[in-house]
């Protein structure tokens, strides 16, 4: 990896990054509350990694792509209508807009570009799908970010919602580099919205409804 | 492959119907549209079998799909087979078709796919129920893909991977064997007091129950049920 990509891959994979990661748990606080035991944390994980991250991984990446090529406003609106379609759940999707918020500021003060609408809203996966045109972050590094953000989401938030060694969560993120690896192979080629993968997750998107209809919480989604 | 094309016109709707590996026989016909049966004409669902069934509703016209009984995919010793619905709906359009349930018994692969063509303004009500294994079996491998697009934009695309390692994952079905969901496409239907339901971004909703039996969940035959009004079929 060229040095440029590493610092960029860094920054943007940091959770000091002020986009407001730490009001998600990736799912993990319906999911532990509907019964998920906290030995099956793991594999809770990875089946993101298979499922919904794919989608949101496609979505940066088509998005990043056509942005690349001289993509227009409404490109990216055919991204974004690809992505509602393939995440059936209304809280799962107001989430990431709300996430994407964040990062339009982002995107807006380090990466700005002329004709930049300061009131132009888009969903989470396409607004870092631009960040990575703007910035120069490449294909690859644009999934494994996706992935390997939504493994340490569910690591950190783990550490809030149940009593455990820091040093036994971060071993979760690492282990699961292959599966990151996996994702990024799988999505890094795609140009075009139609070819975004739908692989749903429906008990995680249940959670995610059930969450929304809840009063204490400690995070969002 | 099995059709069943059906158009509006004076006096009595036009229908073809081809059988393949399901036989449609027309119950009903009205001059917009018609209700049709779908009767398996040999044992179903097995290694090796493919089965197709399209289907196309012209402008303005109906069609309500009858199945007469459910399908079991039976072991097959691991031989896939697929079960392919397409559905083109002209403008304004209207199809129900609420199946039986697909039961996937061990031993057997499914491939099954749904791809349905929205013209603006029509409407589809589908329920779909899976099952993973009869009595005492975890079930088999299934592959669930669906496409909607209304007036040429994605309006729900779902790729389920359910074979039994990925099914277990937490997250995906885990320990439940039944999938059931009644689809809304075309328009926001009204809430029923039972089950999970999701607005899609675009027109349409569904109610899906995930659990242990298929009697248990009552949101999508609800939903089946009252959405059926909003499609004003005869």
């Amino acid at each position: 990896m060229d040095a440029s990509q590493s610092v960029l891959l860094a920054l943007l994979a940091d959770a000091r990054l002020p986009t407001g990661a730490h009001t998600q748990s990736a799912g993990l606080e319906p999911a532990l509350r509907s019964g998920l035991p906290a030995a099956s944390v793991p594999a809770y994980l990875a089946a993101r990694l298979r499922t919904v991250c794919v989608v949101e991984a496609g979505t940066a990446v088509v998005a990043r792509h056509l942005s690349l090529a001289g993509g227009r406003a409404r490109d990216l609106v055919a991204v974004e209508t690809a992505w509602a379609a393939r995440t059936p759940s209304p809280a799962l999707r107001a989430n990431a807009r709300m996430l994407g918020r964040g990062y339009v500021r982002l995107l807006h003060r380090l990466w700005p570009a002329a004709g930049d609408d300061p009131r132009w809203r888009a969903t989470r996966p396409v607004v870092l799908g631009l960040i990575a045109a703007r910035s120069g972050l490449d294909a690859v590094n644009t999934a494994r970010l996706v992935g390997y953000d939504d493994a340490q989401t569910v690591a950190a938030a783990m550490l809030k919602l149940a009593p455990l060694d820091p040093l036994v969560t971060t071993s979760w993120v690492l282990a699961a580099r292959p599966l990151i690896e996996a994702l990024a192979d799988r999505v890094a080629h795609l140009t075009r919205p139609g070819e975004i993968p739908a692989c749903g997750a429906p008990l995680i998107e249940q959670w995610a409804q059930d969450h929304d209809h809840t009063t204490e919480r400690l995070f969002r989604a | 492959m099995s059709t069943i094309a059906v158009a509006p016109a004076p006096g009595r709707a036009r229908c073809r119907l081809v059988a393949g590996a399901l036989s449609p026989r027309v119950l009903h016909a009205d001059d917009g549209g018609a209700r049709v049966a779908l009767v398996a004409t040999g044992a179903l669902l097995l290694g090796g079998d493919e089965v197709r069934i399209d289907v196309e509703v012209a402008p303005g016209g109906w069609l309500e799909v009858v199945e007469t009984a459910g399908t079991v995919a039976y072991d097959a010793g691991g031989t896939p087979s697929g079960w392919h619905v397409r559905a083109r709906l002209g403008e304004g359009a209207r199809l129900s078709w609420c199946g039986l349930p697909l039961v996937v018994a061990d031993g057997a692969h499914v491939r099954r796919s749904t791809e349905l063509t929205l013209a603006a303004r029509a409407r589809a009500l589908l329920r779909e129920t899976l099952v993973f294994g009869r009595v005492g079996e975890t079930g088999g491998v299934l592959r669930a893909v669906t496409r909607a697009t209304l007036d040429g934009a994605d309006l729900l695309v779902e790729d389920l991977d359910l074979g039994p390692a990925a099914r277990r994952s937490p997250g995906v079905l885990g320990e439940r064997r039944v999938l059931d969901t009644t689809l809304a496409l075309g328009w926001r239907p009204v809430e029923v007091p039972a089950g999970h339901r999701y607005d899609l971004d675009g027109p349409g909703a569904f109610v899906r129950y995930l659990g242990a039996d298929t009697h248990s969940g009552t949101g999508p035959a609800l939903a089946a049920t009252s959405w059926r009004a909003d499609l004003d079929l005869p």
